[in-house]
Parts: structure tokens; C-alpha cells; sequence
């Protein structure tokens, strides 16, 4: 279904692609605070954060025509260019062995944290709901693949369990979100 | 080469970004070549857009830094506050000319009153300020730009109402059913430089910016275009730059 965002999101890039700063501007009021976040929690270092952010809008600027409005909306292409950008620099980061062990720790405590403070208002609540009732199992392998940065094949070797395994509840528990959030009506969210 | 299962099973990790080496570079040639992957990875990414959509406030500072690394602006040196995306309508000329029709008309009635100088001069300021409102409702009354004029006679237009706490009016939007919007009337009281009031869509009980009015809102255009449009409007005072979310209060709402 088309909403109202998505639409006027397609429009901006348009402009965008004309070299309206305007429309550059706007995008980033609107989806600034969810690409910064997303990059600062994966990254867990405002500095960096904000150097992923800057890319992603500059980027979204000299490339507007990467983004394809049919494949799906412009937050969750933002995201994904912030998310992939995060990742890389965790993977490349000398201090990922500290990371590690401070991973090690969290996972051992296993709770479920979502840090619910700064999500954002209804999605952040469906979301969470959608996380929740998800199996304990997909839900790790997704929180330690998505926020943490780690490949498949590192949440095995964190979870002590099959690679094959962790794939598949990766996927199972991706698709049981998807549902749940087609469910729920989370804009750009089918079924 | 992948099979379709084995690049299928992947989808979920490859979505998150968690699928590195040459498993990567044989799931993507499969991507290439297969359109039902690629349309199940586009939902995928979609969750996963979802998952990340926390919101943190934005650093300040680092708009400019991205405006001042745009290429293609000029070289000035300090990068433009963030734009404000409607017309106000109102250009430093308008403003000078009607301050200058001010004076005037303060002037000649000066001169009627010219028995009552003293008294006249006591008045001044008063005078002057109720030339500005006289101004205002000339501009609201007939001044009203052809767009608005048009947003009014279009057929099925829907005039909506912003009131504040106390269900005084604050401001006036015609929408017309192709989703625009135009300010009509405002009676919001001009922002501190530096502030600026900001226009919010609610939909499924988000606020989407729908853009910046100005500190001193007298001309604005909006669109809200989309099958689902929003059920209401909000309006609150932001800093000139405006926000992603909402940070003040809400000073006005009203049903569309």
C-alpha cells in the first residue's frame, strides 16, 4: 500500500535529483534521527555515528537514482545504507576485540533488552512486540546479527551452535517479524 | 554456483548484512539473475528497516556539515541553515514597502490630527501597529495569493481547522482532494528569531513533518499525497532548522 511518507519520499528524491537542497533537508528531518541512531547503536560511538550519517545523506545526494522507490521505501534503503556502512566499520575496527567481550558478557545475560527508550514511538512498540514473541533463539541470532554486526557465522561461533542452525532461525525469525508487522499495519511492511 | 534454496536460506542474514566472503559474492551473482529473490530480500529489508527505526536526536551541527560538504554549492564558507521548505511569502522588499506604507499612512493622519500633536504622538505607536493589522487582514482579505484563491473554488476542497488548548483558532489550511494544502488564515503570534513553527501529519498515530512555516506564518504550501493521508495536524515551534519528531508541545491540532 502507498502511504503518505513513501509517496512524498519518492517526490523528494526527485527533487533531490535536481539539486534541491530543500528536498536534501527534509529528507534528513525526517529520517536524519533513525539513520544516527541506527548507526550509533551498531557502532556504539557518536563520532562515528555521525561520519556514517553524513556518507548516507551525501551519498542519498550524488546517488539519488540508487534509491528505487518500487523496491521499497526510502527509510528502509537509508537504514540499510547505514546499517551496511556501521557494519563494515565494526568489522574493520581495532577495538573489536573489546567489543567482543563486551558482547560475550550481554549475551551470556541473554535478557531482553531492547532499550526501548529510543525507539521510535508506535513501530518501536510494534516492533518490540514483534521481537518478543519471537522464539528466544531467532530473536538472539537477529539482535546479534543486526545490532551488533556480526556475520551469521560469527553469531554461531557466539551461540556454540550449528552455522546451518543460526541461517535458518535468522531467516524463520525474519519472516515470523514480517508477519507480525504486516499485521500490525507498520508502514512498507507486506506480508 | 548457489542454488535458488541455498540463496533462499540466506535471504534473512543477507538482509541484516550478516554474510560476508564468497558466499556473498555467489548470493549476489544469484540475486542478479533472480527476480523472486530479489523481491522477497526487498520485504526482508523492510523488517529490517523496521527493526532499526529507533529515533535519537540528531547531533547539532551535523546538518551544516553536511550542507557545507554538498558539492555542488557555491564556496561560501558557512554552510545554510537548514532550508525552510515553504515560501513565506512575505520578501524583505514586501516587508520594507509595507513598513514604509506604514509610515505614510501614520504620517497623513498625523496631519488631520494636527491640533492634537501631543496627543497624536502618544498614539503613534499604537497607530503604526494597528496600520500593521490593517495590512494584514488587507493581505488575508484580498492580497490572498491566486493559489489559494484557486485551492478555494477547486470542488470537494476541505477547509481544516488548527485550535489550541483553549479551542481558540490558531490556524486555517484548504486542502484540496489532490492532497495540497495552502495556509488560509493564521492567528499565531510570530516566533523568537531563531524558532519556527512546524506543520506535522499524523498517520496511524505518527507525526510526519509536512514542512516549516516560518516564524511569522503568512503564506505556506504543503502536500499530503498518499492513500493514506493523515487524520489530523499538528502544529508545534521548533528551532529554525525544524525536527525530525516533534520536540515542543503541541500548540495547535485539528481533524483533517
Amino acid at each position: 500500500m502507498q502511504q503518505i511518507d513513501e509517496v512524498s519520499d519518492a517526490q523528494l528524491v526527485i527533487s533531490i535529483a535536481r539539486f534541491s537542497e530543500v528536498a536534501l533537508a527534509e529528507a534528513y528531518r525526517r529520517h536524519g534521527g533513525a539513520v544516527y541512531g541506527l548507526a550509533k547503536r551498531v557502532l556504539n560511538n557518536p563520532t562515528e555515528a555521525e561520519d556514517v550519517t553524513q556518507e548516507v545523506f551525501l551519498r542519498l545526494w550524488n546517488q539519488p537514482d540508487r534509491f528505487d522507490a518500487a523496491r521499497g521505501s526510502l527509510r528502509s534503503y537509508l537504514l540499510a545504507q547505514a546499517h551496511a556502512r556501521a557494519v563494515d566499520a565494526v568489522r574493520s575496527s581495532a577495538s573489536r576485540r573489546v567489543r567482543e567481550s563486551r558482547e560475550a558478557m550481554r549475551t551470556a545475560e541473554a535478557g531482553y533488552d531492547m532499550q526501548h527508550e529510543v525507539w521510535d514511538l508506535a513501530v518501536a512498540e510494534q516492533v518490540a512486540g514483534a521481537m518478543g514473541g519471537l522464539p528466544e533463539e531467532e530473536r538472539r541470532a537477529i539482535e546479534l546479527a543486526y545490532f551488533d554486526g556480526h556475520t551469521y557465522r560469527e553469531v554461531a561461533q557466539l551461540l556454540g551452535q550449528p552455522e546451518g542452525t543460526v541461517k535458518s532461525r535468522i531467516r524463520n525469525g525474519m519472516r515470523r517479524m514480517r508477519a507480525a508487522l504486516a499485521d500490525k499495519g507498520v508502514r512498507g511492511v507486506d506480508a | 554456483m548457489m542454488s535458488h534454496e541455498q540463496a533462499s536460506e540466506l535471504l534473512g542474514a543477507y538482509a541484516l548484512d550478516a554474510v560476508d566472503g564468497e558466499e556473498l559474492n555467489e548470493l549476489e551473482r544469484h540475486l542478479d539473475e533472480c527476480p523472486r529473490c530479489r523481491a522477497e530480500l526487498d520485504s526482508l529489508r523492510e523488517v529490517a528497516g523496521a527493526l532499526g527505526t529507533g529515533v535519537e536526536t540528531v547531533p547539532e551541527g551535523l546538518w551544516s556539515s553536511i550542507a557545507g560538504r554538498l558539492p555542488e554549492r557555491a564556496h561560501d564558507e558557512t554552510p545554510p541553515p537548514m532550508p525552510r521548505l515553504v515560501r513565506s511569502g512575505r520578501t524583505p522588499a514586501d516587508a520594507a514597502s509595507r513598513r514604509r506604507h506604514s509610515r505614510v499612512a501614520v504620517a497623513t493622519l498625523g496631519a488631520v490630527a494636527v491640533a492634537l500633536v501631543a496627543v497624536a504622538a502618544v498614539l503613534g505607536v499604537g497607530l503604526i501597529n494597528a496600520n500593521n493589522r490593517a495590512d494584514n487582514l488587507q493581505q488575508a482579505a484580498s492580497g490572498r495569493s491566486s493559489t489559494v484563491s484557486a485551492a478555494l473554488q477547486t470542488p470537494g476542497h476541505r477547509v481544516v481547522s488548527l485550535r489550541d488548548g483553549k479551542h481558540m483558532l490558531a490556524v486555517q489550511f484548504v486542502v484540496v482532494p489532490d492532497g495540497r494544502g495552502y495556509l488560509l488564515a493564521s492567528h499565531l503570534p510570530a516566533l523568537a528569531s531563531g524558532k519556527t513553527y512546524q506543520l506535522w501529519g499524523i498517520v496511524a498515530s505518527q507525526p510526519i513533518s509536512l514542512g516549516l512555516l516560518g516564524p511569522d506564518p503568512a503564506e505556506a504550501t504543503f502536500t499530503m499525497a498518499g492513500a493514506r493521508r493523515p487524520t489530523s495536524l499538528a502544529l508545534t515551534a521548533e528551532p529554525a532548522g525544524g525536527t525530525s519528531t516533534p520536540t515542543g508541545p503541541i500548540l495547535a491540532t485539528g481533524a483533517v
